[in-house]
């Protein structure tokens, strides 16, 4: 078996490369380009230059170069050469990620060559807080980095998916499944409505979904705490992601190809093939004294062969860039393309962007504009369920069946699970959104210290859902349904403005900048829906999918809008680099929020000491030395339009009278708290940054207690109010998040073997403070909520192993000698009677365990030797405690699915298992809310091995590229775990059964190779 | 350059200026609450809105006759889903289960809500016809009423909200079953005066006096309430109810052809017009699932069937001509079916089980070969050969046994039964005797119409070991059954445990 899926899997994986080779029409796009473009360099005259190099002496490239205090701004070109005009006096400033900044003071030479060493963190690096910039070494919040080459080497649909274990405190789950959007959740969870950070790009206050292309990326920062996402304040309560696409240097045009190709692998579940799966089938009949089913045997369908097939992915970017002393200019083009490894599932993605800008004088203007097209090609059911659920003497067709599909039969096969096959060919299903994301801005540059600037941002995106159902069936009994189409069209348009006034200056010692700003932001959306049924078909089959023909037309459509105002202000000071302080004031109104709560106000103060600078600090080896502290507030109003009102439902109709006349109904249905007001963070930050030996060891710690009060979160009410629908959003909680945060990172790239290793390390402990409408505990599926106990802890019956004689059934009694389970039979579950009432109810169910890790653990490293590039990641989870919902159907034997192969269930002949014995038709022994199905979640992880090799120097200059780079990677390759499910590092939407593998699309292992070319 | 900051600080003014209504943003898609109940066409759509409920999957689309047909001895479920197969043979284990629980406690409060708001929001309309405003009223009552008595069966202690949530944390406190009881009749009796004999032929299908009279008997009876039953019960016979009833054909009480007929007393309409889902949007269905659910294996899901000794009950007695009790052709779908009459099941010729029954009352077996979610047969609640059968019930325990013959053979005589006293001569005037054929008489003419389990809890055969036994000797299924316990549904847990004010009925 696993022999074949290896075979399989280096097949796959010379098709798919083959396929990338031969078949790709962008192939020749590139080709073309390849040929076309010559590497010659038009030399400068200038009246400062000169070379920058790394330690080994060889040519840096991209070396940003800025005249201090002015805005020269310059890069070295491939040669690592730089030219830019200067007075005498001035201060050249060289920066270029991964190495430490360089500051040079210009004398009379004309030549200033500089050699750049890497540094574990790049204290001089440029990090965009929103609304500006501060260098890293200037920072009072938490503010992680995170290097868009590394996001670049991973195999991502999404910027989330690729973030996981790059930074501290971030905790990325989902992804795998064509088209998926990641959850990512930074520091804990805070906050109930909406989990996603806030994604800026650009300026652009929008989502980094599944349409933005990761491949245009030029920086990404992470602004985790309160003082630092403030200036984003209401909405930043789940931190903000700023990421900034990448822009045109000076020089002439520069070209970057990139393409990656792999291949993706579905883990699979270990199942009894046909001649197992009757053996316990009859047993579990026999047992329950039922007649048996008259299996199928000469069936042996294996379901995840039927289901699952291998995926593939490539990822084609291609870029123009380049720009003179007044402007700039970057053009892109990308593709990404998924078969996913469910049949009929994929995913494309086109995009194309153009950044440019320009100035004159006091005047500058620029506009950042991406067009992509995003469609995926949608699954239809749980075919990670079905393959369970499916047994294996049922055939993949049945030409009695209508469609012609094989699934239960009430002879031969009781189940109700899917036939994913027919799934696959009956239902066309698919999702495609054109957006249009960008910003226009403009910039006076009144003197050096003095600057309006102008943003107005537009986003749109056109969405049209298709989906088409051929007659036919894929479960047992399934009522007829002629063909049906359904399409829906929608348009969401975003608007933006903002007015910003930036003062920065420098007295002697005193560096002080000040942003005011003020901004205006209105978001629709409008769908209208169509559906009909008996579509038009011809003689051959063919279906017209259109909303033409076809009967019992249906339509419909509405119309939202949301405004957010906001005015905000940032002051920053430093005093000789020593102590720096930062305060930021924002005002928010959102129309989304109860009459008289819209406003908002959301301050934050933070400080930092750098004590290394410090005349009393005299220790050699340490280089820099800082603490910081910090307190803030932030809101979220992450809430549907229009929440906080109760609405009349007109839609419904009733039939009257003799006639049966049809009569329009309404009423209200749903309820609404009509006081919705923000939901308000307040976050407390303490940390520090070590630098030593030599910048080579570095050390950032982080403790952090942040307590959100007012919750925006759809509380579970009772059923007795009447209301129907997701339980209205009401301010219904107080949570608080305390967590550690520690990165340690060694570096040492002083030889011709260079090195590095980071450890991200991450606690948290939420707990519930209030659970609102006065409750004092919730319950929901088998979890308890209680107050001053983290959300949702596994609530559910113990058990005490099986009953292995009737001996033991009949002993087994309560104080008063009642005896608990007096149906049970030798091999059923002895559960606990925790209240001592003699008998086996809800009330003894007690809080077993918690669905949340107590430790998340990020190791990456990596290594260069000459001209090969090393890298891994590693991300682990210990702690949590998670329910394998897959394990408890494969391991129920009172309803028909398949079993988990191997399976040992009691019998007389084999009491020494933990699997109660067979028994059709009962759920006593297979009920759900039980610790039976509980597993350790534990699990570590090799997110990513990569290894790159850089062709020779020699060989580039002769075909005239600048760079060369060929990369072999590996995602998910190798997992530590005793969770018996799929992937222990699973999703699901729920916020009170966090832990609960419902099934979850797995995370899939990856292999890809990639090229990337400079010239 | 000026223009552009002239232009920018316009814009500026202009946005800061007009804040306020920036903010106000009103939903261009439907009413608020507040909006609305202003217009008699809002109390119409309003009371309408209850009659909605009825299309839901909790109450009368689907899984209210797993409760009250499955569950009582008449029924049974073998469905491969084992979890709702338990929920009709007393083995409820997760008190969540939705579909066994859950979802029709949730739509009774549902339609329970509705009725309040337009008891809560209509008495401050003005309409022009005040007639109309008071039947408006009198509806919602009616239906509040028939929610309620519905829970009482199901759950006995549950909470009476009588006033629209406001509140969505509120946390009602329980009642006890009396208490409920008690809502049902003040309500019944508050919708009496203003509801009509008859109501013109737009507005067929509106509960009458005679729905009204018809519920509060129900009421009375599982109080055993007799002289007040009795009294409810008059209107049919000498009341204004005489002759407005009479028994059609019998097979038209169960097919969409003649609808709302002379027998029915109060039904609820269905139509497969719309073919939308359970819901409360666009095109919601306003069919019946029963069909789909009940229709034999490869037919529909067959999650419900008949048990088999209500076939060999019809075959005890011949009819006055010597055949089979013409009834049996139209209640059930059992082996002999082609044989006896011959009628197929859907086409097709026997192919289940020699010992196994599906309900045909409710099916579209009579001109279609298979089922779906959208039937168009209107639901009889209550017919008048019912209210004869319960007029006896109520005589035979007023000790006016000899009086209450007559109704009895009338419901016999349509189907050419011999009257009670010459077919079975032994019962006389011995009440207990006549109780026990009134008990069969019951089953013979209204089995699979969802009164079989009040009728069980009404004649206390649930209320001993001895006697539950005697019904378990019928249904094996009630071999589960715990006397005290099982007589009501557990409450879903979810709102035992998120109520302070609730509590879980006794023993679960």
């Amino acid at each position: 078996m696993r022999l074949k899926q290896t075979k399989r899997t280096a097949i796959g994986f010379a098709i798919s490369l083959g396929r990338f080779i031969a078949e790709s029409s962008v192939k020749g796009f590139f080709i073309f380009f390849l040929l076309l473009v010559s590497g010659s360099i038009i030399a400068q005259t200038t009246s400062v230059g000169g070379t920058v190099t790394n330690e080994k002496s060889e040519p840096l490239a991209g070396v940003t170069v800025t005249v201090k205090g002015t805005t020269a701004i310059t890069a070295t070109n491939q040669q690592g050469f730089y030219n830019v005009e200067a007075k005498e006096g001035q201060i050249l400033v060289f920066s270029f990620v991964g190495y430490a900044s360089r500051e040079v003071v210009v004398g009379n030479q004309q030549t200033i060559d500089v050699q750049l060493s890497v540094s574990a963190v790049d204290l001089g690096e440029v990090v965009v807080v929103g609304y500006g910039t501060q260098q890293r070494k200037d920072l009072t919040g938490a503010v992680s980095v995170v290097s868009p080459s590394e996001v670049k080497k991973r195999q991502a649909t999404t910027v989330a998916e690729a973030l996981q274990g790059l930074a501290t405190g971030i905790k990325v789950r989902g992804g795998g499944r064509p088209g998926s959007e990641a959850q990512i959740q930074i520091r804990g969870l805070k906050n109930m409505s909406n989990t996603n950070p806030l994604y800026v790009i650009d300026g652009l206050i929008t989502t980094a979904n599944r349409d933005f292309n990761p491949g245009d990326i030029e920086s990404l920062q992470i602004l985790k705490d309160a003082s630092a996402a403030a200036i984003y304040g209401s909405r930043a309560a789940n931190g903000v992601i700023i990421i900034t696409t990448r822009k045109g240097k000076e020089g002439p045009m520069k070209i970057d190809v990139s393409a990656k190709s792999g291949i993706q692998i579905m883990p699979r579940y270990d199942l009894a093939e046909t001649d197992e799966f009757k053996r316990l089938n009859y047993m579990a009949y026999d047992n329950a004294g039922a007649t048996r089913q008259n299996l199928d045997t000469a069936i042996n369908t294996n379901w995840q062969d039927e289901a699952f097939r291998l995926g593939s992915i490539n990822d084609l970017n291609l870029s123009f860039s380049g720009g003179g002393k007044n402007g700039s200019y970057l053009t892109s083009i990308g593709y990404f393309g998924n078969k996913g490894t469910v049949i009929s599932t994929g995913f494309d993605r086109f995009s194309f962007r153009v950044n440019s800008q320009g100035s004159k004088g006091i005047f500058s203007i620029g506009e950042n504009i991406a067009i992509t097209n995003a469609k995926a090609d949608e699954m239809g059911g749980n075919p990670v369920l079905d393959v369970v659920r499916l047994l294996p003497t049922i055939p993949v067709y049945n030409e009695d069946n209508p469609g012609g599909y094989g699934y239960g039969s009430e002879s031969r096969a009781r189940t109700f699970g899917t036939n994913p096959v027919a799934i696959a060919n009956l239902i066309e299903q698919t999702n495609e959104n054109l957006r249009l994301r960008g910003n226009l801005w403009s910039e006076l540059k009144f003197t050096d210290w003095l600057k309006y600037r102008l943003n107005l941002g537009y986003e749109t995106s056109r969405d049209h859902y298709k989906y088409f159902r051929k007659p036919g069936n894929w479960t047992l009994n399934q009522a007829y349904e002629p063909s049906i189409a359904n399409e829906n069209r929608a348009e969401f348009v975003s608007k933006l403005m903002e007015n910003t006034l930036s003062f920065k200056n420098q007295f002697s010692k005193h560096d002080i900048s000040v942003v005011v700003g003020q901004s205006f932001q209105q978001d629709d959306y409008a769908q209208i829906w169509g559906e009909k049924r008996e579509i038009l078909v011809n003689s051959s089959d063919r279906y017209y999918d259109v909303l033409d023909q076809g009967v019992s037309a249906k339509l419909g459509g509405f119309r939202n809008r949301a405004v957010l105002l906001s005015y905000f202000g940032r002051a920053e000071y430093a005093y000789d680099d020593r102590y720096l302080f930062n305060a930021v004031l924002r005002r928010d109104g959102t129309s989304r929020l109860g009459s008289g709560f819209k406003w908002g106000n959301f301050p934050s103060v933070s400080a930092a000491w750098r004590i290394s600078r410090e005349a009393f600090f005299n220790v050699d080896w340490i280089n820099d030395l800082k603490v910081r502290a910090n307190y803030g507030t932030l809101g979220s109003s992450n809430i549907d339009y229009y929440e906080s009102l109760a609405f009349i439902n007109t839609l419904t109709t009733i039939v009257m009278g003799s006639n049966q006349q049809k009569e329009l109904a309404a009423t209200q249905v749903r309820l609404a708290n009509s006081d919705l007001r923000w939901e308000t963070l307040k976050q407390q930050n303490y940390g520090f940054d070590l630098s030593v030996l030599n910048n080579k060891l570095s050390f950032s710690a982080e403790y952090f207690i942040a307590r959100t009060t007012d919750v925006l979160y759809q509380s579970p009410i009772l059923m007795t109010t009447g209301h129907d629908g997701s339980a209205p959003r009401a301010n219904a909680l107080t949570l608080e998040n305390k967590g550690f945060e520690m990165t340690a990172t060694y570096r040492n790239y002083d030889h011709p073997f260079g090195y590095y290793g980071t450890v991200n390390l991450t606690t948290l402990r939420n707990k519930v403070l209030e659970l609102g409408y006065g409750r004092n505990e919730l319950y929901v599926g088998n979890t308890v909520t209680k107050l001053g106990e983290p959300i949702g802890m596994w609530y559910v019956l113990q058990t005490d192993g099986l009953f292995q004689s009737q001996e033991e059934v009949d002993n087994y009694k309560n104080a008063e000698g009642r005896v608990i389970q007096p149906n049970a039979e030798p091999g059923d579950i002895r559960f606990r009677d925790n209240n001592g009432d003699g008998q086996i109810t809800n009330a003894d169910k007690v809080v077993v365990a918690s669905p949340w890790p107590k430790l998340e653990l990020g190791f990456n490293a990596g290594a260069t030797y000459k001209n090969f590039e090393f890298t891994m990641d590693w991300f682990g989870s210990f702690g949590a405690t998670v329910f394998n919902g897959p394990r408890s159907v494969m391991d129920r034997f009172d309803d028909n699915s398949n079993y988990r192969a191997g399976i040992q269930p009691w019998t007389p002949e084999n009491p020494n298992t933990d699997v109660p014995r067979a028994y059709y038709g009962s759920t006593l022994n297979s009920r759900g809310d039980t610790e039976r199905w509980l597993e350790n979640g534990n699990f570590f992880r090799l997110k990513l091995l990569s290894v790159a090799y850089n062709l020779p120097d020699k060989l580039l200059e002769k075909v005239g590229f600048s760079n060369a780079q060929v990369s072999l990677t590996g995602q998910n390759i190798l997992t530590f775990t005793g969770y018996t499910g799929l992937d222990p590092e699973f999703s699901n939407g729920s916020i009170f059964e966090k832990g609960y593998d419902f099934g979850a699309y797995p995370n899939l292992k990856m292999y890809s190779i990639g090229i990337q070319l400079g010239f | 350059m000026k223009k552009i900051i002239l232009t920018i600080l316009v814009l500026t003014a202009f946005i800061t200026s007009c804040n306020k209504s920036l903010l106000d943003q009103t939903n261009p898609n439907t009413l608020t609450v507040d909006e609305f109940w202003k217009t008699e066409s809002d109390a119409q759509k309003g009371v309408n809105a209850i009659y909605a409920m009825f299309y839901q999957d909790g109450t009368w689309a689907r899984w209210i006759f797993f409760r009250l047909d499955l569950t009582s001895d008449e029924g049974l479920s073998k469905s491969p889903w084992i979890e709702l197969a338990d929920w009709t043979r007393f083995q409820y284990v997760n008190y969540n289960f939705w579909e066994g629980n859950s979802w029709t406690w949730r739509d009774t409060y549902k339609a329970i809500f509705r009725c309040n708001q337009v008891l809560k929001y209509v008495p401050d309309i003005s309409f022009s016809d005040g007639t109309k405003k008071d039947r408006i009223l009198a509806q919602a009552k009616f239906l509040r009423a028939f929610y309620y008595y519905y829970a009482a069966l199901l759950w006995e202690k549950i909470p009476i909200v009588v006033e629209p949530s406001a509140d969505p944390g509120e946390q009602p406190a329980e009642n006890t079953l009396e208490e409920v009881w008690a809502q049902v009749e003040k309500d019944l009796n508050e919708a009496l005066p203003a509801l009509p004999e008859q109501w013109d032929a737009a507005n067929t299908g509106r509960p009458t006096k005679g729905a009204v009279y018809g519920m509060l008997a129900r009421t009375y009876m599982q109080q055993h309430k007799w002289t007040e039953a009795k009294t409810a019960l008059d209107y049919f016979f000498t009341g204004a109810g005489k002759d407005m009833y009479e028994l059609v054909d019998f097979k038209e009480n169960f097919r969409a052809t003649q609808e709302n007929n002379k027998e029915s007393v109060f039904e609820i309409q269905h139509s497969n017009e719309n073919t939308g889902g359970d819901c409360d949007c666009v095109d919601n269905n306003m069919g019946s699932n029963r069909g789909q659910f009940f229709a034999p294996r490869g037919i529909g899901w067959s999650d419900g069937q008949a048990r088999y000794w209500l076939v060999n009950e019809f075959k005890k007695e011949k009819t006055i001509d010597n055949q089979i009790d013409p009834r049996l052709q139209y209640s059930l779908f059992y082996p002999a079916l082609e044989a006896d009459f011959g009628d197929k099941v859907y086409g097709r010729s026997w192919e289940w089980g020699a010992d196994e029954a599906w309900f045909k009352k409710y099916s579209r077996d009579y001109y279609r070969t298979n089922e779906d979610y959208f039937s168009e047969v209107n639901n009889r609640v209550i017919r008048y050969a019912d209210i004869l059968l319960m007029y006896a019930e109520v005589l035979n325990e007023l000790n006016q046994t000899a009086n209450a013959y007559q109704y009895v053979n009338l419901v016999r005589q349509r189907s050419k039964m011999a009257p009670l006293a010459t077919a079975y001569p032994a019962i006389g005037n011995n009440k207990d005797l006549f109780r026990n054929r009134l008990k069969i008489e019951r089953a013979l003419e209204l089995c699979g119409e969802s009164v079989r389990w009040a009728d069980l809890k009404r004649w206390g055969d649930l209320e001993t070991q001895e006697k539950v036994n005697a019904v378990a000797q019928r249904d094996p299924d009630f071999s589960n059954f715990v006397v005290g316990k099982h007589i009501r549904l557990p409450i879903p847990q979810t709102e035992v445990l998120n109520n302070p004010n609730l509590t879980q009925n006794p023993q679960y």
